[in-house]
């Protein structure tokens, strides 16, 4: 009997992860990108104006390139061990961010406008 | 601590070091950080069951520790600890609860937890609480690994009785 409530509980766990999963993947991506490093916004970017570009992202020696090229964002090389950040290719979901774990990087979709940091940057 | 005892501890966390490294070297078609299968927990699994609970804490913590000198990725220690911490406090205690015949249901729980460990030293370090999108992911891969993860402990139970001798890992 305790088995197949725990057995219960585990399923119901399971059924969760894999309706936020869906949820996560999909959701609808944004116009405005923006770069945030341990916390700290970097960029805001309006793809739907932003031009091809390489930013090369700096943090304790270490580096994260960033490419933007047909108004899609995506870390295009990266000198963390895992690589996980280059390996999640071009942005799509508007709830999953493109994330450096060993340089705290965060690349998001966001509901802000970026004219201004777009402007000033 | 009895010599027998040592040695077979010593030969559990080897066994798990180098189920660790091996692993990195697999590519996954997951690009999502913290997911990976973690086949070195096997070891952890099979440990809770026939081990008491601080014999078990050392055998993971020298694993993770010397994991990190290995691959020389300190980060993944700090998310690595953090995870393992939270799956041991919850498994050892749920081994009195379920038997061996279910030891996968105690790894089920143990995976979960050790993803929401490293989920919650993940928000602590990043500050970014958008990493909760990953959550999901995060169940859901821990429930599936951690079922295969426990279903092979409870295999190589059979196999290791025969070579550590019935008793001897118990006392």
């Amino acid at each position: 009997m305790k088995y197949k409530i725990i057995g219960g509980i585990i399923a119901a766990v399971f059924l969760i992860g894999v309706i936020g999963t869906i949820l996560v993947i999909t959701a609808q991506p944004k116009n405005t990108v923006r770069i945030v490093s341990d916390g700290e916004v970097l960029y805001t970017i309006d793809l739907g104006t932003a031009k091809d570009d390489t930013l090369v992202i700096e943090k304790d020696g270490h580096h994260n390139t960033v490419e933007i090229k047909d108004r899609m964002i995506r870390v295009s090389e990266a000198d963390c061990p895992d690589q996980t950040c280059v390996k999640m290719g071009w942005l799509s979901s508007s709830s999953m961010p493109i994330v450096c774990l060993p340089h705290g990087l965060v690349i998001e979709f966001t509901d802000e406008t970026g004219d201004v940091d777009a402007l000033t940057r | 601590m009895k010599v027998k005892k040592l040695t077979e501890m010593a030969l559990l966390t080897a066994a798990a070091l180098i189920i660790f490294v091996i692993e990195l070297q697999i590519p996954y078609p997951f690009p999502i950080p913290g997911i990976k299968p973690g086949f070195a927990n096997i070891i952890t699994v099979y440990a809770v069951y026939h081990y008491r609970a601080h014999e078990v804490a050392l055998i993971a913590a020298v694993r993770i520790l010397l994991g990190a000198v290995f691959t020389g990725n300190f980060m993944a220690l700090i998310y690595s600890a953090a995870g393992t911490l939270l799956c041991l406090v919850a498994m050892i205690p749920l081994k009195k609860l379920i038997d061996e015949k279910h030891i996968w249901m105690t790894s089920v729980i143990g995976a979960v937890l050790h993803n929401t460990g490293q989920m919650i030293a993940a928000l602590i370090l990043m500050q970014t609480p958008q990493l909760l999108v990953y959550y999901p992911f995060l169940i859901v891969s821990g429930c599936i690994a951690g079922a295969f993860t426990g279903l092979s402990a409870q295999f190589i139970t059979k196999r290791l009785k025969a070579s550590f001798g019935k008793g001897s890992s118990r006392d």
